[in-house]
């Protein structure tokens, strides 16, 4: 296990290297939570509440989503699998005493590390700057099924991406693949709309969905909604993670031996 | 006893490269109808190293060196044969085996640029297990025989690549590898680096006893380091043997460089071996048989000439003279 954190201190290490980099990445937290605030306000101006949502917890729920949205940086895991399969530096990763799946859930942990003490700190200033009222679950269960989710969710999404990535041993382009991923993400994470917005029977589908469950039910049930979904939530995330980690191992190992580290 | 840590029997590897037909219309044809060829990197290379020993590897661009290290190293899975890398079939990828070897590829680095070699010797440290202890044993060895004391907190995306080729090495080394792949170790680097690198390689096969096995397309390299040398192309192994008995039998020629301060015309007899490869007024560069290269030397010395360069013949041409004469050792 020594190995595996020494991975996440060393990436967490890396996102420290560029200060710029720390500082805009702060600031820039803000502007979906500023785009919020600006849209709600309009929609709320003549009444109070919108679905089950106040004011107040419509942005509460921006915040803590945008945060979780901040921590979901999986999508760097497929980029770089596929890049390195293509260019035949993927060895890199062989050749050293690790098991490879393991390294990028741990390259993932130390980034999340590092942005989950930043982004953390932007949203507590920028629900004083907006003057939020925020509402956070009262409920016990609620709030840890939420981090539970949120964990299981982005482990989740570190398991598909490199899923994706070690497509690139077959398929060698897997740019489609990462569109549809990226287009059904952006749509079942409720991060553009909150789905409980949506239509009912829209909401059923996405709840099949794990996409589901990696910002938008965890930021439901840390401000204090959604709770009947709470145990649940936990169950179907960890049951999506098992079922793509078997998927994952079936596909390393039957595609691992076409690696032909063409490249350089 | 049997001290072979690398056995290889009729080794081959075989690809499949797509092919398109040039233009957007052999784009578009490629769509729905493909064709692939077949390439034969290695082709049926059988291959034993012992224990301790420093094996060159050495052919043209293409010859199916990089291939061949691939393999044994588990990076690659062979299409036929049999392979064992100290008991272990490579391609299984398990890291006991893992933590036996270590593999610097020239053009492909494990350093981490944004941080310190210090951040990454500490990652190796935790990957390989290496206790406390020895880390600080292997670390003070390696950082000075490489001479990196002053470099240890610095950045390693500013340094030179000499500097970074040496902590490739040590970083590659600390865990204290049995066998040590180098994929050209010393390309690009400038004379000096190279030979600083040399120096370090002999140091570690000879003190510690790590089995080298070396790619190179520098001679000097070769020489210097390998008391076997195995040369292959087209994927095929022509020599395996003696690095001297090789060079003693097949680089039959030296390259001489001869610059003057103002425009010399050198007189020699049309009956000498001797070709002209570059004749200007203040420039001349000769190939010579190796024989005469002294008797030739000492005449081009009478012409007082300002700067003398003597070179070793390229690689490429030693390994189209083996080709031609299909020797084997």
């Amino acid at each position: 296990m020594h190995k595996y954190l020494e991975i996440a201190r060393v990436y967490m290490k890396t996102q420290l290297a560029w200060r710029a980099d720390v500082i805009f990445n702060m600031i820039f937290t803000v502007t979906k939570i500023l785009f919020a605030y600006l849209l709600w306000g309009l929609i709320f101006r003549e009444r109070s509440m919108v679905g089950e949502f106040t004011f107040h917890g419509i942005l509460s729920y921006y915040i803590v989503s945008s945060f979780l949205s901040q921590l979901e940086m999986s999508r760097s895991v497929s980029g770089e699998i596929h890049e390195r399969i293509r260019n035949g530096t993927f060895s890199k990763y062989m050749i050293v005493p690790v098991n490879v799946e393991g390294y990028f859930i741990f390259m993932e942990l130390g980034m999340i590390a590092f942005y989950f003490v930043f982004d953390l700190l932007a949203a507590v200033v920028w629900r004083f700057v907006f003057r939020i009222e925020f509402s956070f679950a009262s409920d016990p269960v609620a709030i840890v099924c939420g981090v539970l989710t949120a964990a299981l969710g982005l482990l989740f999404m570190v398991e598909l991406n490199f899923w994706l990535g070690i497509l690139t041993l077959k398929y060698q382009g897997i740019e489609a693949f990462l569109m549809i991923k990226n287009n059904l993400m952006e749509l079942a994470t409720g991060s553009i709309v909150p789905l409980a917005l949506f239509p009912e029977i829209a909401v059923g589908v996405m709840r099949c969905l794990p996409f589901y469950y990696v910002t938008y039910l965890p930021a439901m049930l840390l401000t204090g909604q959604c709770g009947d979904e709470a145990v649940t939530g936990v169950a179907v995330i960890a049951a999506w993670c098992v079922g793509m980690q078997l998927v994952l191992a079936a596909t390393w190992k039957k595609y691992i031996r076409k690696y032909d580290g063409v490249g350089i | 006893m049997n001290n072979e840590i690398i056995t290889a029997e009729n080794l081959s590897k075989r690809y499949r490269r797509y092919k398109k037909r040039e233009g957007l219309a052999g784009s578009i044809v490629s769509l729905w109808k493909r064709e692939y060829e077949e390439k034969t990197a290695v082709d049926r290379i059988s291959l034993s190293v012992s224990k301790g020993e420093f094996v060159g590897l050495i052919g043209p661009n293409g010859a199916g060196k990089t291939t061949l290290i691939k393999m044994l190293t588990g990076i690659i899975a062979p299409s036929a044969g049999r392979l064992q890398v100290l008991g272990y079939y490579p391609n299984d990828m398990k890291n006991e085996f893992k933590k036996k070897y270590a593999v610097v590829m020239g053009q492909k680095s494990q350093l981490f640029f944004e941080l310190t070699l210090n951040d990454t010797l500490r990652l190796f440290q935790a990957i390989y297990e290496i206790p406390e202890k020895d880390y600080r044993e292997s670390k003070a060895y390696f950082t000075e025989l490489f001479g990196l004391e002053k470099l240890m907190d610095v950045q390693v995306r500013t340094l030179s690549l000499g500097e970074r080729m040496k902590m490739e090495l040590m970083a590659a080394l600390l865990h204290g590898p049995e066998v040590l792949f180098l994929d050209e170790p010393t390309i690009g680097l400038d004379a000096v680096a190279s030979k600083q690198i040399r120096g370090f390689l002999k140091e570690i096969n000879e003190r510690r006893g790590t089995t080298i096995l070396l790619t190179s397309h520098y001679m000097e390299d070769i020489k210097t380091l390998c008391g076997r040398t195995v040369v292959i192309n087209g994927g095929r192994k022509l020599y395996d043997g003696e690095t001297e008995t090789l060079f003693e039998r097949y680089q039959r020629n030296k390259r001489i460089t001869a610059a003057f301060s103002e425009p010399t015309e050198v007189l020699w007899n049309a009956e000498e071996p001797v070709r002209i490869l570059e004749d200007s007024p203040c420039k001349k560069v000769y190939e010579v048989p190796k024989e005469e290269g002294k008797r030739f030397l000492e005449r081009l010395m009478s012409y007082e000439p300002t700067d003398i360069g003597i070179e070793e013949e390229e690689i490429g041409t030693v390994v189209e003279r083996i080709y031609e004469e299909g020797a084997h050792a």
